[in-house]
């Protein structure tokens, strides 16, 4: 089913021609997403891999590297490869990358990544146009299934972004999706993240969030199994999973395999969505049908939104729920939302 | 009655029950009935006419017989049915006993269980005590040199401090003693609580400060907030990097002027 999206914007565009300072940025565990308004009236988003690799440090490697493009950071003695080109290599070497974040917060294993973490948002996120541009960063809700804290987390990337130059905001990521994806619904109805560590939930009524949370399952939980199964590298998964499949026409026993973990994936993230809806803690009630948008890197895999369907039809879902849809820039709605966010709050 | 039911009984065991489609099946397409109450009427009646024809019986003595035979039946049915109750009561007590039986050997055996365990750790806990008391033993045999030649005894420091503590709970007892009652219901006796809460927020601001030192305090008190500044060490020293001549892949998307156009007509702005 395709989008049945009325809304235009090119209707609105009138309406606010000038570009809005503020940026948005997505810290996810599988990528970086900044995005920014352009001259055009569109905006434009800079995304990056959020992986590392080491490799011993020598003068060939570093030429080599220098030459290829790609880019590396000298740490502690060794190169370190920086984004997708590290995915890339780990994938030729049949190593694992280094991940800096894991279950969408900062992996506890990987504190001496930050340096490099930040040089990426640095290089992703740019100058601040003005001192003190509002930059609206992303972060998870609690997590109904595994005892977490975003507080350190949240706080680390607020110092972060502070000393960039900007002045830094949190907000939830799956508030974020609300932001970018819902604008025809004023704001109301429920945005889903499907990203590489979690996946985050948030309902809002006329863009007040109402409630939010997050499962700790995502791409990550996907790639892990897969790899369980077919006895490869997690790299190697993530790989199959983005190499264009179709999760309702599995090709392959690889593909077999992700298909039915992004299927068992799915199940859980909405039987969780629908426990907590039908706690009934902090739920509002909703007159007309909500819409459902998904968004995130792990929704952009072909089929996604139909199996969603499938197994949303499953489940005795407690709210009416109108349209169910996945963002047409899955990749980049939570950088877009938090743009939106950056650029009404600079207003 | 009892004659029709037995009749009843006697055509059930002796007939066979077809549906209307077998016996059209059979080519039967009618039927005669006829009630169990009129197959007794016509055996009653066969059988009187018979002793009455026979002549053993003179016809008044027929219907005492009937009488009698009545009484008689009666009778042993009520026989039968009291025993018939008696053994269904029997066999409940009998099943009540076998239950309560299982349940105490059942109980029996858990208990038997818990007292095997019990017996061991105890035998463990009698092995450990004595191994540590003979580990004692060593330890003081070879401790006892050492404390005899080189006992300095607590810091001097810890000592004054704690002279200190004392003065001052001294201190803030005599004057809770001396202080006049606000009231006269109020106790007169020293306030200890007050005193110990004291001495308690004092131990806390040291443990506060020692945390400070080691860099705990912060990590256990949320109100302050917090910097996270020191995680990144490289700030001051420039990494050598080729960051600035790689350059990111950037892709378009779709405006938000609209998202912003309607979120400011929700806030009343536009």
């Amino acid at each position: 089913m395709t989008q049945q999206n009325k809304f235009d914007p090119k209707q609105d565009q009138g309406a606010d021609t000038a570009i809005a300072l503020g940026k948005g940025l997505d810290v996810g565990t599988a990528n970086l997403a900044a995005a920014v308004q352009n001259e055009d009236g569109g905006i434009t988003v800079t995304v990056e891999r959020n992986a590392f690799l080491d490799i011993p440090s020598d003068v060939y490697s570093k030429n080599m590297l220098t030459k290829l493009k790609v880019p590396y950071v000298v740490h502690n003695g060794k190169l370190v490869v920086i984004g997708e080109a590290a995915f890339e290599l780990a994938n030729v070497f049949g190593r694992e990358t280094r991940r800096p974040m894991m279950d969408g917060l900062i992996s506890p294993n990987e504190q001496d990544a930050l340096p490099m973490m930040k040089m990426i948002i640095q290089k992703i996120l740019g100058e601040p146009r003005v001192q003190g541009e509002n930059c609206y960063f992303c972060v998870p809700a609690p997590s109904l299934d595994v005892d977490n804290n975003v507080v350190y987390h949240q706080g680390l990337f607020e110092s972060l972004v502070n000393k960039l130059g900007y002045k830094a905001h949190a907000i939830n990521e799956a508030h974020a999706v609300i932001f970018a994806e819902l604008a025809e619904s004023d704001f109301t109805g429920i945005g889903l993240s499907f990203g590489g560590g979690m996946a985050n939930a948030c309902i809002a009524y006329k863009s007040i969030p109402c409630l939010s949370f997050s499962v700790a399952r995502g791409g990550d939980w996907i790639d892990k199994n897969v790899a369980n199964v077919l006895g490869c590298p997690r790299s190697k998964a993530t790989h199959i999973k983005e190499r264009g499949i179709d999760i309702r026409d599995p090709k392959s026993r690889e593909e077999e395999a992700v298909s039915i973990y992004y299927r068992s994936l799915i199940n859980y993230v909405l039987q969780n969505i629908k426990q907590r809806f039908e706690s009934g803690q902090n739920m509002p009630s909703f007159q007309h049908p909500v819409d459902i948008a998904c968004a995130g890197g792990t929704s952009l895999v072909g089929g996604f939104i139909e199996v969603f369907r499938d197994e949303f039809a499953k489940i005795d879902f407690p709210i009416p729920v109108g349209r169910v849809f996945r963002s047409e820039e899955a990749l980049t709605a939570v950088a877009k939302g938090c743009l939106v966010a950056a650029a009404i709050g600079e207003g | 009655m009892e004659s029709v039911n037995e009749i009843k009984e006697a055509l059930s065991a002796r007939s066979r029950t077809a549906t209307l489609d077998e016996l059209a099946s059979e080519g039967r397409k009618r039927v005669r009935l006829i009630r169990a109450e009129h197959v007794a009427a016509m055996i009653s009646e066969a059988v009187h006419a018979a002793i009455e024809h026979s002549g053993l019986i003179a016809p008044e003595e027929v219907e005492k017989l009937v009488e009698k035979s009545r009484i008689e039946f009666r009778t042993i049915l009520k026989e039968r049915e009291q025993e018939l109750q008696r053994a269904h009561d029997n066999e409940k007590a009998l099943e009540m006993r076998e239950g309560e039986l299982a349940e105490l050997r059942q109980r029996f055996s858990a208990l038997s269980d818990a007292l095997s365990a019990t017996r061991r750790e105890l035998e463990e806990v009698r092995a450990e005590a004595e191994a540590a008391e003979s580990q004692l033993h060593s330890l003081r045999d070879r401790a006892a040199p050492m404390v005899a030649a080189a006992a300095p005894g607590p810091s001097s420091d810890l000592l004054l401090s704690l002279v200190q503590e004392m003065a001052t709970l001294k201190a803030n007892l005599m004057h809770a003693q001396a202080a006049p009652a606000p009231t006269p219901a109020a106790p007169a006796a020293p306030d200890f609580s007050a005193a110990l809460e004291k001495l308690t927020g004092s131990l806390t601001d040291r443990l506060e400060k020692l945390g400070q030192k080691m860099g705990v305090s912060a990590a256990v008190g949320g109100d302050q907030p917090v910097d996270f500044g020191n995680l990144f060490k490289d700030e001051g020293k420039q990494l050598e990097s080729n960051m600035d001549n790689i350059e990111v892949k950037q892709k378009a998307g779709g405006g938000i002027a609209a998202n912003l156009a309607r979120l400011k007509k929700l806030k009343g702005g536009g």
